[in-house]
């Protein structure tokens, strides 16, 4: 596993949501403010006023009957419009899928196991995105285009009860869709899957705790040693050296212990020999259990590692000291006072290095069904498809639908990780160090058209001031573009799921409900103010 | 109320109104209304008359807050037409009835009714009703309205338009499309509307149809008014007097003329009242309807 499940620090992500939707709306009332009295002179501020207490009034004179009407007309809608065909692909690709994957059943590994579920995850994703995309995009166009919106806006409906009816329609037929391929999808793999290997089925459910080391002479340090590697993800700790890896796992207690009273420890660490030794046999780690209340300390026996499947250690309640025979209890022993337990890893093999990084020690809790993380990641695809119907309904009502289905998709498309890291270096400018290459847009241009070297200093004056000063607005408004455009890489769970592990909470479907919830005030709010100064019989 | 027992109180106030559209740019494209002003009275049908390109339905979408106007005001119903609260009291037969394909009869009341914030039952019961009042065949309530004919789709478009039992009702060409029957029954049903003191808006260029249900017309040409009034005002010819009787003898209407010459007046146009072709057209269809079978030729036969 590569990935790094983080807790989402809630408060921050608010206060960055508030920010980001703060400026973007600062700007736009000032832009409206500005254009109404350029239009309207002197009324232009009395326009304004109106339009926010008449925005007010909408907001405070929601119906839900009304917007359950929308919400249900836009169900029927997609429904007789045979949008629900979409299931006849999904039934072809998987009444033949088991031919292209299928293998040897009877020696069935994990590998195959992990194709199954990304298979049926990612084909539920790619059939329901597209599908709901083009659905919601053409919705409300279509709507004015064939004029049956002016039968709505002329009766007490609010701009943004169509809006939300729109929104809450599509994510209805979009959730019936991945509700029932869901169901078929785990149905098919829990089929294909033969009765010997179905307890590879398994979420295991980890708890990831906080990762320090010490260096070689025992002193705090905030990695360990870089053995040369340009991925910086896992540092190395020192054998036979005072080097540990420590982690403090939070929440600890009875139920993190199994039915029969054992701590499951899972690890994947790796070795880096500094010298060949005796490659039959693994490097050896230890684990010593510390409670910082007490000082008091067990150590448990030296074991090898396993750098391809890993190791599961089974850590008994009841620990006996090797060395003085006396007896400790796990949980009343070496859990502190805070609830966190502190294990520390040492490499025993001298001058040889043990690799690590935060999710490759963790406890394993009692597993929970496959079906529960499997329905947890396809949760994450509904978050997800909520998601693109905001958005696709939103550009739907200030574009025509083709153009709305392009905006989202390439929202989607630049909504991946990669773009968004790639963003973060074409936009702010900033390599990887931290510092500035070339500068911003016109400085960059200024170098390139002179040569100049991007470390060279500008000259100081009026004109590279001036410049620099238009640059840093520039990626400012770039920086707002990019906070726009949501980060979509949250959302894919099958990872979790095809590795065997559950869903977890905190670093996953929490993000993903934030960044839903995040989009939704403002979307909302843009798709009515669209709605609302559009002239819908506009020639 | 007036002394003549005609309403005074306006339920459609339009001041200076003006609409330009415009391109891309800005620039403008079409003037289509220019500083139009009239109102409209409680309890009166009014008509919009005008050619194409008049600016009749621009002055109906200005008032439902479907375009914005580019100068002057408006008030309907004490309220701006921007107040989506106004709809609450009105009710709109858009000229096409764009309706949602898809639905049913039913569905498509029933839909409407919820935009009003109606309960099921009052749906249900309201929707029942519309349904017989525009006579919509009960066979036909359960199709999708795609499967409609023309005449069927405005008489469940005026259904719609009258869901919410409105004060005020806008028919953007009310008869457009509609055989003479159903042009009769909507005829009957505007003039049933005035009767329960309904105020009624329609914009039309079937004249015969104007004048048959209008209280007051507005005449509007390239945008601009250029006739409002009452109608029997407005086509009442001020210098000739018509007489109607039973039928006189060639006698009878000798000694008429010689009288109207003793008083200096000229005899125009001695004639017997026609029937209009609708009447007959509907006289006919109920005899078919009375008696199958009976068939009348005027140019000789009949059986």
């Amino acid at each position: 596993m590569s990935f790094d499940p983080q807790d989402m620090p809630v408060f921050d992500a608010i206060v960055y949501w508030m920010v980001v939707v703060g400026v973007l709306s600062i700007i736009v009332m000032v832009v409206s403010l500005l254009s109404l009295l350029v239009s309207h002179r002197g009324a232009g501020l009395r326009i304004f006023a109106e339009e926010i207490l008449r925005s007010l009034t909408d907001l405070f004179s929601l119906s839900i009957r009304r917007i359950w009407a929308l919400s249900k007309l836009t169900f029927i809608e997609a429904y007789r419009r045979k949008a629900l065909a979409v299931f006849v692909v999904f039934a072809l690709l998987f009444m033949f899928a088991g031919w292209f994957m299928g293998g040897d059943t009877r020696d069935m590994t994990t590998d195959q196991v992990k194709v199954y579920v990304s298979f049926v995850l990612r084909t539920i994703a790619w059939l329901t995105l597209p599908l709901i995309v083009v659905l919601s995009s053409f919705g409300i166009p279509e709507e004015i285009r064939v004029r049956s919106l002016h039968t709505v806006v002329t009766k007490p409906a609010r701009r943004l009860e169509i809006v939300l009816g729109r929104v809450f329609g599509f994510s209805m037929i979009g959730t019936l869709v991945l509700l029932v391929m869901s169901g078929v999808g785990y149905i098919w793999i829990v089929r294909q899957v033969p009765a010997s290997a179905r307890d590879m089925l398994v979420c295991r459910v980890p708890v990831y705790g906080k990762l320090q080391f010490l260096d070689r002479a025992g002193n705090p340090a905030d990695k360990g040693v870089n053995v040369g590697d340009l991925w910086e993800f896992r540092s190395y700790i020192e054998g036979a050296t005072k080097a540990r890896a420590i982690w403090v796992f939070p929440g600890i207690g009875e139920r993190t212990l199994d039915s029969d009273g054992n701590l499951h420890l899972e690890n994947q660490f790796l070795a880096f020999r500094s010298y060949k030794g005796n490659m039959k046999q693994s490097l050896l780690y230890d684990y010593q259990f510390r409670n910082p209340d007490t000082g008091a300390t067990y150590t448990t026996e030296a074991r090898p590692i396993n750098e391809n499947r890993g190791v599961t250690d089974v850590i008994s309640r009841k620990l006996v000291s090797r060395t003085d025979g006396k007896t400790y209890d796990l949980i009343k022993d070496f859990v502190a006072r805070d609830g966190t337990l502190r294990i520390e890893v040492s490499c025993i093999d001298r001058e040889q290095y043990l690799g690590m990084a935060r999710p490759d020690l963790f406890i394993r809790k009692p597993d929970v069904s496959f079906a529960v993380g499997f329905f947890k990641a396809a949760a994450g695809i509904e978050i997800m498809m909520i998601l693109v119907v905001l958005l696709a309904v939103t550009g739907s009502t200030f574009l025509k639908g083709p153009i709305a289905t392009v905006l989202t998709s390439v929202l989607m498309i630049l909504g991946g990780e990669k773009a968004h890291a790639f963003m973060d270096q074409l936009m702010i400018g900033r390599s990887d160090k931290g510092g500035f290459q070339g500068g911003g847009f016109f400085e960059s241009i200024y170098r390139i058209i002179t040569h100049m070297n991007p470390t060279t200093e500008l000259p100081d004056n009026m004109g590279f001031t001036i410049m620099t000063g238009v640059d840093g607005l520039l990626t400012g408004f770039l920086w707002l573009c990019k906070q726009v455009i949501p980060r979509l890489q949250y959302f894919n769970m099958s990872e979790y799921v095809s590795n065997g592990f559950d869903v977890p909470f905190g670093s996953t479907l929490l993000p993903c409900l934030l960044i839903l919830v995040g989009y939704f005030l403002p979307c909302v709010m843009l798709g009515y103010f669209a709605l609302r100064i559009r002239e819908l019989e506009s020639k | 109320m007036s002394t003549s027992g005609r309403s005074t109180e306006t339920v459609i106030e339009i001041r200076n109104l003006s609409k330009v559209y415009r391109d891309f740019w800005g620039r403008p494209k079409v003037k289509a209304l220019n500083a139009l002003s009239l109102d409209v009275r409680k309890g009166e049908v009014f008509g919009l008359l005008g050619p194409n390109g008049s600016g009749k339905t621009t002055t109906l979408k200005l008032l439902l807050g479907l375009l914005f106007p580019t100068e002057g005001e408006i008030t309907i119903l004490g309220r701006s037409a921007a107040d989506v609260a106004k709809n609450e009291r009105i009710g709109y037969l858009p000229e096409e009835s764009y309706l949602y394909r898809f639905l049913n009869a039913y569905e498509t009341l029933d839909f409407y009714g919820r935009l009003f914030d109606m309960p099921a039952s009052q749906r249900k019961e309201r929707s029942e009703k519309l349904l017989d009042l525009v006579k919509l065949a009960p066979q036909a309530r359960h199709r999708q309205l795609k499967e409609y004919s023309k005449g069927m789709t405005r008489r469940i478009g005026v259904a719609q338009a009258l869901i919410n039992d409105p004060d005020l009702v806008m028919l953007d060409e009310p008869t457009s499309g509609l055989d003479p029957l159903g042009n009769r029954d909507m005829k009957d049903l505007i003039l049933d509307l005035k009767k329960q003191g309904k105020t009624v808006l329609m914009c039309s260029h079937l004249l015969a149809d104007v004048q048959d249900v209008c209280d007051r017309i507005a005449i509007l040409y390239g945008g601009e008014l250029k006739v409002m009034g009452r109608v029997d005002e407005l086509l009442k010819a001020q210098d000739e007097t018509q007489i109607l009787s039973s039928k006189l003898s060639d006698e009878a209407i000798r000694d008429i003329e010689a009288v109207l010459k003793k008083h200096g007046a000229d005899m125009l146009k001695v004639d017997q009242p026609t029937a209009n072709l609708e009447d007959l057209f509907l006289k006919t269809v109920q005899e078919s309807r009375d008696r199958p079978g009976h068939r009348t030729v005027k140019d000789g036969a009949a059986s």
